[in-house]
């Protein structure tokens, strides 16, 4: 039985990270529909910059936390501008970016790769080694405060939404994008900046992931299919989606690492895919839409 | 001056036919106006021009003197117009009160925008019992109410109603008029198009037949109404035949 | 040389073209096509009588054959149907194992095992299919490729019986070296026709019509009766179909299996690249698409060895495509008005 909660605490903490992965994800194609199949390379972008403050200058990645979500959400709005801001109202634009984000992160990811090589690397503070103590059960420091510093994150983008003009902006074009443009909200203006914004919460995630998971360029594509599948069960454009999803499956998966062994631990992320296709595609807090 | 003048407009969706052909109308401020025609004749077409959804072809469009048909639909509510559109204009994830709250989204004073919320909640006391309800969650009747509600909020100059008793129920159609009689109490110009041509003729001072993308008739609300030729072509059941145009 | 490939495809193509009776004439570019078509065929007897080795070249030739079929075969789905598949090396990989285990286990050759590739294919298309496309169209689909693709990718990673990530060695055809390639060849040759061929005929047929009307307004083919589900498990299913008996020839030709060789998404990202370089729904742009990304394949690897500058090349060349010439090269060429009737097989 203990056992079986101590799984559940490693699950949990985790469900976080992944949590605040998702959540730029989701949040931009709430507002504008678009699947940035390259949100993981960006992810991975972040996690060489925190890598680097690390390992040349003894920065601790928690740290590069603000610096890199204002780096990547300046990324964020270039990207945007230079490729996807074409075209927004056109027919099959959803197609067309899903396209263009595929393209984006083949680019980035052979750049990376080119310029910093496909080893397998992590930073490893001192934290990462530690671990902390609740009763019988612990859980490794580095997952303990990433899993803190998530969820508040997530925290703070959803105070933001829930109360701030630009928050209401965003979720009202999220919900009814030409009642709000009726209702005089600039939506091109809210796409750019919400786009810049779910890449700033990809440079959070970043920083995150430089000490919690080996990272290497090419791994952006097991993680998009997982990041994918948590913000389709949670529904596409729904944070709390977002959230709920991540801590179910992490927690699952969890489980089946355990049991099964490490390798088969993504498959509980795909096989969760499918059904949520099969069963409810809207996902549990998305709504029945067109473009899901 | 008039308030609103629309000239000469054209205008289709993306490279599709011309819907208008060449529409004129004129607001005279305060005023309320009725626009009818057959489907099809270009009457919601005409209001998401106006408002900038669509860029018209050709024509203009003058609000208090100045051009704005090239404006975006936020930049002409920042002018003073707002339309209310045919499809359910809510959020429906959001509470009354939050969509209320888009409805002050341009003003940029908080407390004016919590007063008039207030005085919507007194007007409307049904909102206010559900003001912590998703949207989304309100039946047909009551979504209107809100979204007519959120109207006055912002109270723009100018409100472009399309079909606002569109699939509502007799009783809750003469609730929705009260409230557009509110609206011109309230100083607002009123710009109605109406599928129940009869009932929005009565209710207005000014009325225009659009038919095949032009202005057919102009003129006041009850010559229009008691014109025989009217009667027949829109007003009954005949199919509308292209007819020549008269200044009332 | 490389002139040649570019001529030697699309006339091969239009070879298929003067077998069924096509309207308005263009006889002259059916000769032409007809004649090099045959000098196709008739190049590998070359080694065969001088003994001289061709090998480079033919295998350049059949390596074009290959992605010509699988390309033309991707966009049944992707370009007809508009459903984009990310991970249809997939198909690849399920025909390859298929026909390799076959071979590895019971010395089978894959020139008779292929229709098993073939069925395996087919039997991964509908399943997956049913999953996943009836839905209406959106990105769950285009996700759910790549989740497929790591997820097979991962099974056969782990699963001893196909030697894992380690893969299998497979036995050669028992020919001179200089010959050894040339059943390839004509296997690949044959498929690249086929499909195309295939690809065309489709096209022209009801259920083609019916993609397309499901590619530009799916809830208006719904309505108009057309039973959409059906058809688009179908395209998919067929559109896996000549990947799968690909990849069956292609495990033997490479004389051994992996999963890295089979399972990596820059196989799909090609793929998507070569419809879309040509034309995207038009029966003649994967093929184009396929050559042309081919040689410059070959070129930049010749001039700069094989890294991860091939992928941020593919990563450019799409972005670059996407977003000036949306509609690809036979696309973007009928629209000006100036498709040349060579290339002009719709």
């Amino acid at each position: 039985m203990s056992e079986l909660i101590q799984i559940l605490l490693l699950g949990l903490a985790l469900g976080g990270v992944f949590a605040l992965m998702a959540s730029g994800l989701t949040l931009v194609f709430g507002v504008m529909r678009i699947v940035n199949l390259a949100h993981p390379i960006f992810i991975i972008m972040a996690a060489f910059i925190s890598y680097w403050a690390f390992t040349l200058y003894q920065i601790d990645p928690l740290l590069t936390i603000p610096v890199n979500m204002v780096v990547m959400f300046f990324v964020g709005i270039a990207v945007y501008k230079t490729v996807l801001a074409r075209g927004v109202d056109k027919p099959g634009y959803v197609t067309i970016t899903v396209l263009i984000t595929f393209a984006v992160a083949l680019t980035l990811d052979g750049l990376l790769g080119y310029f910093f090589s496909n080893n397998q690397r992590v930073a490893s503070p001192a934290y990462a080694t530690e671990a902390i103590f609740i009763g019988s059960f612990f859980i490794p420091k580095a997952q303990f405060y990433a899993a803190m510093v998530s969820l508040g994150l997530i925290g703070l983008v959803w105070a933001f939404l829930k109360f701030t003009r630009v928050g209401y902006a965003i979720r009202a074009t999220t919900q009814n994008r030409s009642a709000a443009q009726l209702l005089g909200v600039n939506v091109g203006q809210i796409s750019t900046f919400t786009f810049g914004l779910g890449i700033a919460l990809a440079g959070a995630s970043g920083a995150l992931m430089s000490f919690l998971f080996s990272f290497f360029p090419a791994k952006h594509w097991e993680w998009i299919a997982i990041l994918m599948s948590l913000i389709v069960l949670g529904g596409m454009g729904s944070l709390l989606g977002a959230v709920v999803g991540a801590f179910l499956l992490a927690v699952v998966s969890a489980y089946v690492s355990s049991f099964f062994g490490p390798t088969w631990s993504p498959i509980t992320f795909y096989l969760a895919l499918f059904l949520i296709l099969l069963i409810r595609p809207e996902g549990l807090f998305g709504e029945k839409q067109e473009a899901l | 001056m008039s308030l609103l003048e629309v000239r000469d407009l054209v205008a289709g969706y993306g490279s599709g036919p011309s819907i208008l052909k060449g529409v004129n109308l004129t607001v005279e401020s305060g005023q309320v106006q009725c626009i009818i025609g057959p489907n099809g004749a270009g009457k919601s077409t005409l209001l998401k021009t106006i408002v900038g959804l669509l860029t018209p072809r050709e024509g203009k469009i003058i609000f208090k003197g100045q051009e704005i048909q090239r404006l975006r639909p936020d930049q002409v509510l920042q002018e003073g117009i707002c339309l209310v559109p045919q499809e359910r204009a809510l959020f429906p994830n959001m509470t009354v009160r939050e969509n209320l709250r888009m409805g002050g989204y341009m003003l940029r004073d908080r407390r004016l925008m919590e007063q008039r919320i207030e005085a919507i909640f007194d007007r409307f006391p049904m909102l206010r019992e559900r003001s912590h309800q998703k949207a989304g969650t309100l039946s047909g009747g009551q979504q209107q109410m809100l979204t007519m509600g959120r109207t006055l909020v912002l109270k723009p100059a100018v409100v472009m109603l399309d079909e606002p008793s569109l699939g509502l129920a007799p009783i809750i159609v003469e609730r929705i008029f009260d409230i557009v009689r509110l609206f011109a109490e309230s100083g607002l110009t009123v710009i109605l198009v109406e599928q129940n041509a009869r009932k929005g003729l009565e209710f207005s001072d000014w009325g225009c037949v659009l038919d095949l993308g032009k202005t057919m008739f102009d003129g006041p609300a009850d010559s229009i109404l008691s014109d025989s030729r009217i009667q027949e072509l829109y007003l009954g059941k005949s199919k509308p035949t292209p007819a020549p145009e008269t200044q009332a | 040389m490389s002139t040649d490939n570019l001529t030697v495809a699309e006339i091969r193509g239009q070879r298929q073209v003067s077998v069924i009776e096509k309207k308005g004439g263009g006889k002259k570019e059916l000769v032409i096509i007809g004649i090099l078509l045959l000098a196709l065929f008739v190049y590998p007897l070359l080694p065969v009588v001088t003994g001289s080795n061709h090998n480079y070249s033919l295998h350049l030739l059949l390596f074009a054959f290959l992605y010509i079929a699988m390309a033309s075969s991707w966009n049944i789905l992707g370009g007809y149907t508009g459903y984009l598949s990310l991970g249809h090396n997939v198909f690849f990989a399920v025909g390859g194992y298929v026909s390799g285990m076959l071979l590895a286990s019971f010395g089978l050759s894959p020139f008779f095992t292929w229709p098993l590739a073939g069925i395996a294919a087919l039997l991964v298309g509908f399943g997956f299919g049913f999953i996943t496309l009836r839905i209406r169209r959106g990105p769950a689909f285009i996700i759910s490729t790549i989740a497929l693709l790591m997820l097979i990718r991962i099974l056969f990673d782990n699963w001893e019986f196909i030697g894992g990530s380690n893969g299998i060695s497979l036995p050669l055809i028992d020919l001179p070296v200089q010959l050894v390639k040339i059943p390839f060849y004509y296997a690949l040759l044959i498929l690249a026709v086929v499909t195309v061929y295939s690809s065309y005929w489709i096209k022209q047929s009801k259920i083609g019509l019916g993609l397309r009307a499901i590619s530009q307004d799916e809830i208006k083919a719904e309505s108009a009766g057309i039973p959409t589900s059906f058809y688009k498990i179908l395209a998919f299913a067929i559109s896996g179909l000549f990947v799968g008996i690909g990849g069956a020839f292609w495990g033997q030709y490479l004389t051994y299996m992996r999963p890295n060789i089979y399972l990596v998404i820059l196989i799909a990202a090609n793929l998507v690249l070569m419809s879309i370089l040509g034309g995207r729904g038009t029966v003649a742009g994967p093929v184009l698409g396929a050559v042309i990304l081919i040689i410059i394949n070959e070129f930049f690897v010749s001039q700069f060895g094989g890294s991860e500058l091939n992928i941020v090349g593919t990563g450019v060349i799409m972005l670059v495509v996407l977003l000036f010439f949306p509609l690809g090269i036979v696309g973007s060429l009928r629209q000006a008005g100036k498709l040349p009737k060579l290339l002009d097989w719709d």
